[in-house]
């Protein structure tokens, strides 16, 4: 059998560093309690497979997350980041999402705005029963950074944990 | 436009008449024609006071601090600065009573090169949106236009962006001046000192002026009135409107709200939403 | 200095079939706080709890981690053995390693067990910095709101009632009784459905524990467990309820006829009208839609007949507004629109009607006197045909779900046209029969022998008009032909399908419904009354389809948890909430602008130690807040920190791989 002649990977944002052999992505997700981590259980309730390159950090309400979570997960280990609530009208709280999509877009639009690919951060409204959708979108999300390669861009120098 | 005589005769009076501890005006320095601000307590004093078109800075920035709290404030304001105070005022961080405000309908301010300011030359509201007293005829709202340098840097591509603003924050010498000189920026404990969101960032590095812009920037998203002090003050010369212009930009295009500031009472946009938000760039 | 214990599940083969699990508590012997890792076969048994248990004192734990099912599966288990050792029960955390790694990476044994040891690293780190929380004692408001007058509603009333808990029971027509007034007979029993429900109908209209409110919407629910404000708007009825006889004088009267939705429009009723004779209450509304008077401002005939003078044509709709504890959603169900079967010829032909309306023509007190006619031409149907699963289980249609009652009153439908008709013949098109309670099969098999009805069992594709006959095609799979079937009527046992303003309810409410409008339940199997909102619990057909017994089942269900919340004066509330760190906070109040519950509000402080001079700082109602870290988020100071989701908490786990 014919070695398979394996696409290089190479970083989309400067450096543009090809990716080491084995290199894995990470990502960073960050998911509310109500709708979407209860989705991605069902996910794991249904045995629906999905890459396994995510980490998932659980937050009551979509509304939790601050652009901090999304900039120091970018600055650490992390080479691209899923966020995902209840949909629009559905939130446990009654209007976190509404004032959490209003930060995502922004926050999104201006790392676009200084160097970053977009995909490198996304967003997912999945429901509690979604289970297959959660599968989809981790896929997906996945997909692309792998496709971005790693993320090199304003990294925390010398991170130490205490 | 010079309105030094008028500015001089109400400062007087309101001394005079012990209307105020303290007025907030410009004043020229030895060097030049350059106006700095200056606070004025007592009527021997008013005559220092004056206001042409290189009256540039944005004086509510001195109502964040201590020689002006709780005392009765009298001060000079344009467009872009009235609609500054407008939040301030809005977010509880002044009172109105305790404040004499004289409002100008600005023709715009000049830069170094002594040409028209690029945010004059963009100004949506170049006259005082609040105000005691109004010197000038007023010219009324102006449609909001796209940044000039906004447009630029979107024709550009995602690399050649990231190059130009990584050398905008490697520049950064976390000097805090921008902070300092906003009058938005008011927090005594400022989110990006806290060890928390920092994780030990108050260094001086690429990737710590990356965190703390982003987030300053963010955090006035929908409140930042293109007055400049920020790119006045800061001693890298770093061309700070840029994030709040793109920001101020996203917001214009997808919310349907006031510019920040326009409207007593009206808080910025991440305060408010609408069912109507767009979401199509979540999955 | 923290000491973490690491407590690693099996969970049997579920976890260990696709984890190392021995390499993952190697792993996480390595991180520098974990002074004690550990595996076991089922974490959450008795014998597991006893190892943390024994282990937090055995080696002076200051945090523990548990890896294994979801946190929102045994947190609660986990902490409760916290306490048991004298731990504060919020210094654990639980890693997802069972929903979020095994089950999900079954091809990739290297990548789960690595996923797993991050999972771990990252509630090691997340809870090193948990903090010691004591649970929050609240008041109860120990009166509980049912919505929706319909059997389940009632019993659920009546429940609560009887446990000497006030009730406040809303029902949005003038009556109670919901679908089951309708019927005529009930399986397995043919018990006269009337007969059984109104006696519970004049308990809820005499009980002294119940507030019955007909002819009333839910325009508003504030608040949160416990402690609930309800707005409810009381339509105007136009007629004096105090003084009302309900004589009927009024509706004999009055000249305006209106399609009778109580009988599927095929009577009428009057403007004035009660919805049929055992309503209860039984006193007539007036139509406001219809009334001659209230639109012209002509007629009046009922308020000149009243001899009780009780017509009041000025009356206006009522704001009422109740302070409650817990509230019951037991809205029912409507029939779902046949339309879409164009090929049934669904509104072409007169003699094609839905099964409730076969119902209320088969009913005593009906609008044809029991017996069922061709709405065409009045004649008394012989050939009746039933066609079963008509959207139900048809994903060409939208609806996969099965209705669960058609198969049985299809069968009771055919012995009630037997009983109605001596000659006729029902042909029930069926897919399979469904019939799974108690003494439903024994009723299916009595109905096939009594009635001799024809069971085909295949889909009907098309019904045509021949002459004044319906001709039903469809196929018989047993014989694996196409049969035609000549049709004097054809019965559409259509999907039990949630009204329409059922989810716009559910968003009022603020709990989640699925993809129909059916409310969800907490978890489908072992909380099935209760809905994902503390104090909101679901009874009936709102929640899914199903028939009268586990609709009483589960309304008094319902009752218990409803009297279980009410059981003290006070109740314990999560101490997951927010607070204000009054040294960071600038009084600028966006906080108090984005709280879904509207619990912050503003207190002055002084200016610093011993100052004279006040300033404006942000207040948190901890008994309010519901936790959801909006306000945290929004605070440009970082003023505010949510407890048990802290940006130490967030930022150690975003850090820690």
């Amino acid at each position: 059998m014919e070695a398979e002649v394996k696409e290089k990977i190479v970083s989309i944002e400067k450096p543009h560093v090809e990716a080491p052999p084995d290199w894995q992505p990470v990502i960073m997700g960050i998911l509310c309690n109500w709708c979407s981590y209860a989705g991605s259980d069902l996910t794991g309730t249904s045995r629906l497979q999905y890459p396994p390159n995510i980490r998932i950090i659980r937050v009551p309400c979509s509304s939790r997350v601050d652009p901090w979570f999304i900039i120091k997960s970018l600055q650490t280990s992390a080479d691209g980041v899923l966020i995902s609530g209840c949909h629009p009208g559905d939130c446990h709280y009654i209007s976190g999402n509404y004032y959490a999509r209003r930060r995502f877009l922004v926050t999104k639009r201006l790392l676009n705005f200084v160097g970053f690919h977009e995909d490198r951060i996304q967003f997912s409204w999945v429901s509690a029963a979604e289970g297959p959708k959660f599968a989809k979108v981790v896929t997906k999300v996945t997909e692309d950074i792998k496709k971005l390669g790693p993320l090199h861009l304003y990294k925390k120098e010398n991170i130490s944990q205490t | 436009m010079n309105y030094t005589k008028q500015i001089q005769d109400i400062a007087g009076r309101l001394f005079s008449e012990e209307k105020i501890d303290v007025f907030i005006g410009y004043r020229n320095t030895g060097f030049d024609e350059n106006q700095v601000p200056v606070l004025i307590n007592q009527y021997k004093d008013v005559d220092q006071l004056l206001f042409t078109d290189k009256s540039v800075f944005n004086l509510a920035n001195y109502l964040k601090y201590e020689h002006t709290r709780n005392k009765r404030v009298g001060l000079v304001v344009k467009g872009c600065d009235s609609r500054a105070l407008n939040l301030m005022l809005t977010e509880n961080q002044v009172k109105r009573e305790k404040l004499f405000i004289v409002g100008i309908a600005c023709e715009g301010v000049v830069d170094e090169t002594g040409g028209k300011a690029q945010n004059c030359v963009e100004c949506v509201m170049p006259d005082a949106v609040v105000f005691d007293e109004m010197l000038g005829t007023p010219s009324g709202k102006r449609d909001y236009q796209e940044n000039s340098d906004i447009r630029a840097l979107d024709g550009k591509s995602l690399t050649g962006r990231q190059e130009y603003f990584e050398e905008v924050f490697e520049n950064c010498i976390r000097c805090n001046a921008c902070r300092h000189s906003c009058p938005l920026c008011y927090c005594s404990n400022c989110c990006i000192d806290q060890e928390t969101a920092t994780l030990y960032h108050g260094a001086n590095t690429t990737s710590s002026a990356f965190h703390a812009l982003m987030t300053w920037s963010l955090h006035l998203a929908g409140r930042c009135v293109d007055c400049r002090n920020c790119e006045k003050a800061c001693p890298s010369h770093l061309p700070l409107h840029l994030l709040h212009k793109q920001n101020e930009k996203v917001i214009y295009e997808n919310f349907q709200e006031h510019l920040a500031g326009m409207i007593q009472d009206d808080r910025g946009a991440f305060y408010k939403y609408s069912l109507s938000d767009p979401d199509d760039f979540i999955m | 200095m923290a000491r973490v214990g690491v407590f690693v599940c099996f969970c049997g083969a579920n976890i260990a079939d696709f984890v190392d699990v021995p390499a993952v508590v190697e792993e996480a012997k390595k991180i520098k706080e974990v002074k004690y890792a550990i595996d076991y076969k089922y974490m959450c048994s008795d014998p597991g709890q006893g190892m943390i248990r024994d282990a937090i004192v055995a080696h002076r734990l200051t945090s523990i981690v548990v890896a294994a099912c979801s946190p929102r599966m045994h947190e609660k288990t986990f902490r409760k053995a916290l306490s048991d050792a004298g731990m504060n029960p919020y210094l654990l955390e639980v890693a997802n390693i069972r929903e979020h790694s095994s089950w999900v990476h079954q091809k990739d044994k290297k990548a789960a067990t690595e996923k797993s040891s991050d999972l771990i690293r990252m509630a090691v780190a997340k809870s090193m910095a948990n903090e010691q929380l004591h649970e929050i004692s609240v008041p109860v408001t120990k009166r509980a709101l049912v919505i929706g007058g319909g059997i389940a509603g009632i019993q659920a009333a009546l429940d609560i009632a009887d446990a000497r808990i006030p009730v406040v029971l809303v029902e949005k027509s003038p009556s109670i009784g919901g679908k089951m007034a309708q019927l005529d007979e009930t399986f397995p029993t043919l018990d006269c459905s009337q007969c059984i429900l109104t006696p519970k109908m004049v308990d809820v209209a005499s009980h002294p524990y119940i507030e019955l409110l007909p002819y009333s919407e839910v325009l508003e629910l504030d608040g949160y467990v416990g402690n609930y404000k309800v707005k409810i708007k009381r339509k105007a009825s136009y007629v004096n309820f105090d003084t009302c006889t309900g004589c009927g004088a009024c509706w004999q009267k009055c000249p305006v006829k209106v399609p009778n939705e109580f009988n599927m429009g095929i009577d009428k009723r009057k403007a004035i009208y009660s919805p049929f004779p055992q309503a209860v209450p039984n006193k007539p509304v007036i139509d406001a839609e219809h009334c001659t008077m209230l639109i012209k401002g002509k007629c009046g005939i009922c308020a000149k007949v009243c001899e009780k003078g009780s017509i009041d044509y000025t009356m206006q709709d009522e704001i009422i507004e109740r302070e409650i504890g817990a509230v019951v959603v037991a809205t029912g169900y409507d029939l779902w629109d046949p339309k879409p079967y164009e090929e049934y010829g669904v509104g072409r032909y007169k003699d094609i009607i839905t099964s409730l309306e076969f119902e209320r023509m088969v009913s005593a007190s009906g609008p044809t006197g029991g017996v069922p006619v061709r709405p065409s031409d009045g004649k008394i149907p012989k050939s009746v045909v039933f066609i079963k699963c008509v959207g139900s289980r048809d994903e060409a249609k939208g609806i996969e779900y099965c209705s669960k009652i058609c198969c049985m009153y299809t069968a009771k439908h055919a012995m009630l046209l037997h009983h109605k008709v001596h000659d006729s013949h029902a042909y029930i098109f069926y897919m399979d029969i469904r019939a799974a309670g108690k003494g439903y099969e024994e009723f299916v098999k009595r109905a096939q022998v009594e009635t001799a009805a024809t069971y085909l069992r295949g889909r009907v594709s098309k019904i045509y008009k021949k002459g004044d006959k319906l001709m039903v095609r469809g196929e018989d799979a047993q014989i694996g032909q196409v049969v035609e079937v000549e049709a004097d009527l054809v019965v559409l046992a259509t999907a039990v399908y949630p009204y329409k303003d059922n989810s716009d309810l559910a968003r009022l409410l603020g709990i989640s419904y699925d993809k129909y409008g059916f409310l969800s339940e907490a978890h489908p199997k072992l909380r099935p009354v209760e809905t994902a909102k503390a104090g909101i619990f679901l009874a009936g057909c709102t929640q899914a389809p199903k028939d009268i017994p586990e609709t009483v089942a589960q309304a008094s269900a319902t009752a218990a948890k409803v009297c279980g919340l009410f059981a003290g004066d006070t109740m314990l509330k999560d101490p997951m909430v927010s607070t204000v760190n009054t040294d960071y906070c600038t009084g600028c109040q966006n906080c108090v602008t984005v709280c879904p519950y509207q619990a912050i509000i503003t207190e002055e402080i002084p200016l610093g130690h011993g100052s004279k001079e006040i300033r404006t700082v942000a207040k948190i109602n901890e008994g309010v807040c519901q936790g959801c870290g909006s306000c945290v988020a929004i605070c440009r100071s970082m003023a505010i920190d949510l407890a048990g989701f802290t940006d130490m908490q967030i930022i150690n786990e975003i850090v820690s791989i």
